[in-house]
């Protein structure tokens, strides 16, 4: 391929050659044909109702899944996800049960949680700390402040008063569509920009894929490992209101193994939990996968334990395949080296 | 080191491959080769980076498989083929890159995979014993029981010959040995290298540092571009002749020294401490020249140049650029002041290799590239930036969105420089800049150091090869134990002042 033969290249084409792209066309298609498969075994699966359903109960995952795959793309992991849901979800509704301003309520839950996140990026990137280590405390700690903010007990409805907030982050609609998946959209939309087209994406691509060269190269990466781990505490505060919203009330269980699913949505769409490569299209499509096969099974009267034994083959499945596929493909490019 | 060769071919044919042919997807690696090694042999297989040298030795070991030839090993024909039957016959290879569990004893790695078992038990007194032998017999000096981890690296690697004589080898090929040895070091090397000659073994070496295979090489096979040139015994007088076929065209010279008038101060250091390598440095380097620093491995050029850029932290010292002081307390903080660092280490240091050539180009340039709240990276812009730099060092390429870990050395090379081009540095430092890359690319590496010189900027490098410090430095500073312990004019040095500079240690 010439340079001349990469400036002609339509926009389609372009998209479709981004780094990463295969791994998100392959797991899109396994979309499209479990979408269909469902719709086969149940013909009530392409109904407006169970999509607006389908579309609500993806935007957790979703969510939770952009702030974890920042997180991987620098070769971290973060365990605390759940935990700061569980933490917003309890300190928001707390807040709103004592008569506080829904608004002010939301402002200094968003503050707790980020410092959650900021401490996260503290102790992984200047302390050092093993990322497995470092959020596996910032987890148990955050769930600890989850139960502690009402006195280990779960809250009262959050009330009338509450009904703004209820609405905006969860119930009201626009297009038919629930707000919860257009502010896990938006929220997406944000960070792939971010990821695609800005400078802080290209230090997070650095800094997974080399941290040494990215240093050398002048890349702050402490900053950057910093930034990646508030983000996903954003994401996780973010999606702990959404739940107090859905339910009315605070729970101290709320958002438990969310992190789990978080990577599941992540490497099912392509990202590497080596850091360095995937993109965050693949996590939309990862966390979709993840609603549909829940939704799906739920439909065609699976068991949970069956659901949880499907999903978590499904997992395996698509990083085993992607695996072969790339050590395929390594091999036919090693020879360059030679 | 006493020249004694025994003339070749001394023994019998141990390998004789003919018609080998290797395709892959798009590029023919290797077009009708063949190759031969008698025992008692020491065979110098030489050529150019991607001339097939590693291909042809991964299909001997049975890494790769071959398309179409025949391989005779010992006599009889070879089918079936892969690693592990390569190893049970007796061809091993040592990497560039060891292989071994750091965390494991020397001999646990040596008996790693057959070890000796007494009742269901591991015999670890029988292991020691065994290995205390195979090390005896090589006159190497190292206790069985020492964590690897714990050792030189030159050490290491005479565990790994230790090891793959204890599997019988007979035929062994070794990949750059030397690259990472001391000149000290490289003497034990070549002691075990001749005993083992003298045992009968066939050896294979794969080297691009051409002036050493004087002390071992009896012939050379030299290749390009993935076909057999030619064979020949080796000849210390021939060298032209060996770089000629091996580049295919004759190289004027080797070290194209460019004259220039010296300007003004660029860069001073002063009084820079930072650990036990870098005690007390002061140096200055002026405008229109090249300033290379020599020095035994261990003698803290390294450490220098990560100091000053930024990399570890000083403990005291003050660095001007062009009269002013520039605070340096990380890389971003140097590249901020003009002053850019190309480092030794191109894979662990130099490059994000998963990422894309044309992220690695842009990566220290994003400020340039990049603007609004956002810092949104202006694309255009950047494919600018990146074929300028990519057509002004001719570095030849598929596309600018291939990973970066799949060129070569000397591309690798070219790209952690033109990292820096767009850039308006001021002083550009290059650690090792030649290393393990071929005779071509160095030339143009220095042709590109050359004109960095002859554009105002300062050039300092740091570089092992002496021909290398001598050809190419219009002043040459010399390190030892962390302090600069000499200073040459280009013209008035030799090779022996260097090295007495070299070892001037302190007295305990």
């Amino acid at each position: 391929m010439s340079n001349a033969s990469e400036k002609n290249l339509s926009p389609v084409k372009r998209f479709l050659s981004q780094r990463g792209m295969g791994q998100v066309i392959t797991v899109t298609i396994g979309l499209a044909v479990l979408c269909m498969l469902f719709g086969f075994i149940n013909p009530n699966f392409f109904t407006y109702r169970n999509i607006a359903n389908l579309l609500r109960q993806i935007a957790p995952t979703l969510l939770t899944g952009v702030g974890q795959s920042f997180v991987l793309f620098t070769g971290n992991i973060d365990l605390s996800i759940g935990s700061v849901v569980g933490m917003s979800c309890m300190i928001s509704a707390t807040l709103m049960c004592h008569g506080v301003n829904p608004w002010v309520a939301v402002l200094i839950t968003l503050v707790c949680c980020l410092i959650v996140g900021y401490v996260n990026g503290i102790l992984v990137s200047k302390c050092k700390l093993p990322p497995f280590i470092a959020t596996l405390g910032t987890m148990t700690i955050a769930r600890g402040i989850a139960q502690i903010v009402n006195g280990n007990y779960n809250t009262d409805s959050i009330g009338e008063a509450a009904k703004g907030f209820r609405t905006f982050f969860y119930s009201g609609k626009i297009a038919g569509i629930f707000s919860a998946f257009w502010i896990a959209i938006i929220v997406w939309a944000f960070f792939n920009y971010i990821m695609g087209r800005t400078r802080t994406g290209r230090h997070i691509y650095a800094t997974g894929s080399n941290i040494d060269a990215a240093r050398l190269s002048g890349v702050n990466v402490s900053r950057t490992i910093i930034y990646v781990y508030v983000v996903s505490a954003f994401c996780a505060c973010i999606t702990g209101l959404i739940t107090c919203a859905s339910t009315g009330t605070g729970t101290m269980d709320a958002g438990t193994s969310y992190e789990m699913y978080a990577v599941a949505a992540s490497v099912i769409g392509g990202v590497s939990t080596l850091g360095g490569s995937g993109i965050l299209l693949g996590t939309v499509i990862g966390a979709a996968i993840w609603g549909v096969l829940q939704n799906g099974l739920q439909f065609a009267g699976a068991p949970v334990a069956i659901r949880n034994i499907v999903i978590g083959i499904i997992v395996v499945v698509a990083v085993l395949l992607d695996v072969i596929v790339r050590t395929g493909k390594g091999k036919a490019k090693k020879h360059k080296a030679s | 080191m006493e020249e004694k060769r025994t003339p070749a071919p001394a023994g019998k044919e141990l390998v004789k491959m003919t018609g080998i042919m290797k395709e892959f997807p798009g590029v023919k690696a290797l077009d009708d080769v063949r190759f031969n090694l008698y025992s008692g042999e020491v065979l110098a297989l030489l050529g150019e980076n991607g001339a097939g040298k590693s291909t042809l030795m991964k299909i001997l070991s049975g890494v790769y498989q071959r398309d179409d030839g025949e391989i005779l090993l010992f006599g009889k024909p070879v089918k079936e083929w892969d690693a592990n039957k390569a190893k049970d016959a007796g061809v091993a290879i040592i990497h560039q890159e060891l292989n071994m569990c750091t965390h494991l004893s020397v001999a646990e790695n040596i008996f790693l995979g057959r070890e000796l078992v007494k009742k269901e038990r591991l015999d670890n007194d029988r292991m020691n014993e065994e290995t205390r032998e195979i090390l005896n017999k090589l006159n190497i000096d190292i206790d069985p029981k020492a964590q690897v981890s714990d050792l030189a690296i030159s050490k290491q690697q005479m565990v790994e010959i230790a090891k793959a004589l204890s599997q019988n080898a007979r035929v062994l090929i070794m990949d750059e040995p030397t690259s990472a040895l001391t000149s000290k070091e490289i003497d034990d090397l070549f002691k075990i290298i001749h005993q083992l000659k003298a045992d009968g073994i066939g050896i294979v070496y794969i080297s691009h540092r051409l002036e050493e295979l004087q002390h071992i090489v009896d012939r050379v096979i030299i290749m390009r571009d993935g076909h057999f040139i030619t064979e020949m015994p080796y000849d210390i007088n021939k060298m032209d002749e060996i770089i000629a076929n091996m580049v295919g065209h004759e190289i004027k010279e080797k070290f194209p020294h460019v004259a220039c008038k010296k300007g003004k101060k660029i860069l001073e250091v002063k009084n820079l401490n930072a650990g036990p390598l870098v005690r007390n440095v002061n140096l200055e380097l002026y405008e229109g020249e090249i300033v290379g620093i020599a020095g035994l491995m261990g003698a803290g050029r390294t450490e220098t140049t990560r100091a000053i850029f930024g990399i570890d932290p000083k403990e005291s010292g003050q660095i001007f650029i062009d009269g002013n002081e520039v605070i340096i307390h990380s890389p971003a903080d140097s590249i901020r002041a003009g002053l850019v660092l190309a480092p030794e280490d191109r894979k662990k240091d130099g490059l994000c290799t998963r990422l894309s050539i044309s992220d690695n180009i842009a990566l220290p340039n994003l400020d340039m590239l990049s603007s609004g709240p956002l810092g949104t990276v202006n694309r255009k812009k950047e494919k600018e930036m990146v074929d300028q730099s990519v057509q002004s060092l001719k570095i030849k390429l598929p596309n600018a969105q291939v990973d970066a870990g799949s060129l070569s050395g000397g591309n690798q090379q070219k790209i952690v420089v033109a990292k820096w081009l767009a850039r308006e540095s001021r002083v550009v430092i290059f650690d090792e800049p030649t290393r393990g890359i071929d005779v071509a690319a160095k030339v143009e590496i220095y042709n590109l150091m050359n004109q960095l010189k002859q554009s105002g900027i300062g050039v300092m490098f740091v570089s092992s090869e002496m021909p290398e410090v001598l050809g190419m430095s219009d002043r040459i500073l010399v390190m030892c134990d962390g302090r600069i312990t000499g200073e040459f004019m280009a013209g008035e040095a030799t090779q022996d002042q260097i090295l007495t500079k070299a070892t001037q240690f302190e007295k305990k």
